[in-house]
C-alpha cells in the first residue's frame, strides 16, 4: 500500500463538518486550522513526497525481485541463465542499500521536524505521529523486501546445488574428467585472472572452448552425451557445471570455514539452552524436595506425641493401684460368688 | 582419511618451481612402489604450483589422489601442496596449508630460499604437521572444537535423563512421606484418645 495523499478528503470532511455546525466561533477556529495547516503544507509535503518517492521505489524493487524469485525458481537444468540472475541480485542490492538509506534520511528529517516543533497542539502531535507512522510503515515494507530477497537467494542456492547434483549423476562417470578438464583448460588458458569473484562470464567461452575439445574425446561422455538432446546442450551443461564450479571454488574454503563456525556456534547455543532446561528441572525438584522435607518434620513431631501419649498411659496405668485394687477386687468377688454358687 | 605427502614449494610465477621442504607418508604402499610414488608426487606438486595463480587454491583429482593446492604469493612467492585421499575432509587441508606456511615463513629466513637453493632447508615441523594431520578431527581446531561440543552435548543428555529419572523418584517419595504422615498423624490421635476417654481403669 503505498502512502495516498488524502488532504483533499481531510478538507472535504473539515467542509462538511462546518457547514453543518451553526456556531461561527468554530469555524473561525477551523479556518485558522486550515491556515495553519496550508503553511505547514511546505515542509510537510516535502516529507510526503520523499515518502511517497521511497514507496515507489520499494515497489518497483518489488516486482524485480519478483521476477527474480520467478528466474530462481526455475528448475530446469539446460536453460539456467546466472549472468541475469546475478545482475539482477546485484541491482536488487544495490536497490535495497539505497532504500536504506533514504528511509535513514526520511526518518532524520522527521525527528528534526519534532524537534522544531515545539508547539503542544493536538494537531502537531497527529503530524508527528503520522510521520512516525509513515517512516514505520516504510521501513517494514523494507524489511519484508529484504526477507523475501534472502530467500530468493537461499532457493537459488538450492536449485543450483540440485542441479549440480544432477548433472553429476548423469555424468558421474566423467565427472573426473571433466574436473580435470576444466582444470586444464584453466591451466592452459589462464596465467591471469582478472575478476577474482568469478563472475564467469568470461571464462565461461573459454572453457567452453575447451570443454568442446576435451569431451568429445572421452568415449563414455559421449555415450552419456546421447541421453542429451544436442551435443550443445551438454556441452553446456557441463559448462554450467564448471562455471559452478568456478564460482564455488573462489567461495568454498572461506564458505566452509564460515559454516563450520556457524555450526559450532549453533551447538554452543543449543548447549546453553539444555544447560537452562537443566537448571529449570532443578528448580522444580527443589520444591518438591522441600515438601518432603516438611513432611518429614511433621511425621517425627507426630511419632514422638504419639510416644509421648503411650508413656503417660502408661504411668497413669501403672501408677493408678487404686483403680486396680478395686477392679480386680471386684473380679475376685465375682470368682468366689461364681464357686460358691457352683 | 590419509595425508600422502605435503610440500612447501617456491612458486615464482612464470618459472619453474623448486620444491623447498617436504614429508611423505608412504607407508600405505608396497616397498617397491615407494619409489615411483615419491616421484610422482614431487612432479605432481611442481606442475600443481606452477599451474595455480598466486592467492589461489586449488583441489584437483587424480586417480584416487586429491590434491590441495594453495599459492600463497606475497613477498616469498610460497605455495604449499597437500596430497591426500579422497576421504580427507577439504576445508581443514586447506587450513593446514595455511599454517604451514605461515609456520614456515616465521621459521626459515628467506635468504635461505630466494635463490631456489632447497638444499639449505631444515623444516622439520613438516614431518610433525604431517603426522599430525592424519586425523584432521583432532588436529584442526574447529573439527576438534565441533567434537569436544558434541561429546559435551551427549554428556548434558545424559545428565538430563538422570535428572528426569532422579524427578520420578522424589515424586514417589512425595506420596510416601505424605502417606507416611498421615499414618503418624492417626497414631498420634489415637494414642491421645487412649489416655483421654474412657476411663475404665
Amino acid at each position: 500500500m503505498p502512502v495516498q495523499d488524502r488532504t483533499n478528503e481531510f478538507r472535504a470532511c473539515v467542509e462538511s463538518i462546518r457547514n453543518r455546525s451553526s456556531l461561527p466561533a468554530r469555524a473561525e477556529a477551523k479556518q485558522r486550522l486550515l491556515q495553519t495547516r496550508g503553511r505547514g503544507e511546505g515542509s510537510k509535503s516535502e516529507l510526503t513526497r520523499m515518502a511517497s518517492a521511497i514507496g515507489k521505489d520499494i515497489s518497483s524493487t518489488n516486482i524485480k525481485l519478483g521476477k527474480l524469485s520467478q528466474l530462481a525458481k526455475r528448475k530446469t537444468l539446460f536453460d539456467d541463465r546466472p549472468v541475469e540472475i546475478s545482475e539482477l541480485t546485484y541491482i536488487i542490492k544495490q536497490d535495497i542499500a539505497s532504500l536504506n538509506k533514504q528511509i535513514a534520511t526520511l526518518q532524520a528529517h522527521v525527528k528534526q521536524r519534532k524537534q522544531q516543533n515545539t508547539a503542544k497542539t493536538s494537531e502537531s502531535k497527529q503530524l508527528e505521529e503520522h510521520n512516525h507512522n509513515v517512516v514505520m510503515l516504510l521501513q517494514s515494507k523494507l524489511a519484508d523486501t529484504s526477507m523475501t530477497f534472502k530467500d530468493v537467494l537461499e532457493i537459488r542456492t538450492q536449485n543450483m546445488k540440485e542441479s549440480k547434483d544432477r548433472t553429476e549423476q548423469f555424468m558421474h562417470s566423467t565427472s573426473a574428467a571433466t574436473s580435470q578438464a576444466p582444470q586444464n583448460s584453466l591451466l592452459f588458458a589462464h596465467t591471469q585472472r582478472q575478476d577474482p569473484m568469478g563472475d564467469g562470464s568470461k571464462l565461461r567461452f573459454d572453457s567452453k572452448g575447451k570443454s568442446r575439445a576435451v569431451t568429445p574425446n572421452n568415449g563414455d561422455i559421449l555415450a552419456m552425451d546421447l541421453t542429451s538432446a544436442e551435443e550443445g546442450t551438454a556441452s553446456h551443461n557441463g559448462d554450467a557445471f564448471m562455471q559452478m564450479q568456478l564460482v564455488e571454488q573462489q567461495n568454498d574454503y572461506i564458505q566452509s570455514r564460515s559454516t563450520a563456525i556457524e555450526s559450532i556456534e549453533s551447538t554452543i547455543s543449543e548447549l546453553g539452552q539444555i544447560f537452562t532446561q537443566l537448571a529449570q528441572m532443578v528448580a522444580e525438584q527443589r520444591e518438591t524436595v522441600q515438601r518432603i522435607d516438611a513432611d518429614t518434620v511433621d511425621i517425627a513431631s507426630n511419632v514422638s506425641g504419639a510416644q509421648r501419649e503411650l508413656l503417660k498411659y502408661y504411668a497413669s496405668i501403672s501408677s493408678n493401684r487404686w483403680l486396680m485394687l478395686k477392679v480386680f477386687g471386684v473380679l475376685i468377688v465375682f470368682f468366689l460368688l461364681f464357686i460358691l454358687v457352683s | 582419511m590419509k595425508i600422502f605427502s605435503l610440500a612447501v614449494v617456491l612458486a615464482p610465477p612464470g618459472k619453474t618451481c623448486t620444491i623447498l621442504s617436504s614429508a611423505s607418508d608412504l607407508s600405505t604402499f608396497s616397498f617397491y612402489q615407494r619409489g615411483s610414488v615419491a616421484e610422482f608426487m614431487a612432479f605432481f606438486t611442481k606442475t600443481l604450483s606452477e599451474r595455480t595463480p598466486q592467492g589461489q587454491r586449488q583441489s584437483v583429482q587424480e586417480n584416487n589422489y586429491v590434491a590441495h593446492v594453495y599459492n600463497r604469493g606475497g613477498a616469498e612467492q610460497l605455495a604449499a601442496v597437500l596430497i591426500a585421499d579422497q576421504e580427507y575432509p577439504v576445508r581443514p587441508a586447506f587450513s593446514l596449508l595455511t599454517k604451514l606456511l605461515d609456520d614456515f615463513v616465521a621459521k626459515v629466513p628467506q635468504a635461505s630460499y630466494a635463490n631456489a637453493n632447497p638444499g639449505g632447508i631444515t623444516f622439520s615441523e613438516i614431518e610433525i604437521y604431517l603426522q599430525k594431520y592424519q586425523d584432521p578431527r583432532q588436529a584442526d581446531a574447529i573439527m576438534r572444537v565441533q567434537a569436544e561440543l558434541d561429546e559435551t552435548k551427549i554428556v548434558l543428555h545424559k545428565t538430563i535423563e538422570s535428572v528426569l529419572e532422579r524427578g520420578e523418584k522424589i515424586n514417589d517419595l512425595v506420596d510416601r512421606s505424605n502417606a507416611l504422615s498421615m499414618q503418624s498423624k492417626m497414631f498420634y490421635k489415637t494414642a491421645k484418645k487412649q489416655n483421654s476417654c474412657c476411663l475404665i481403669m
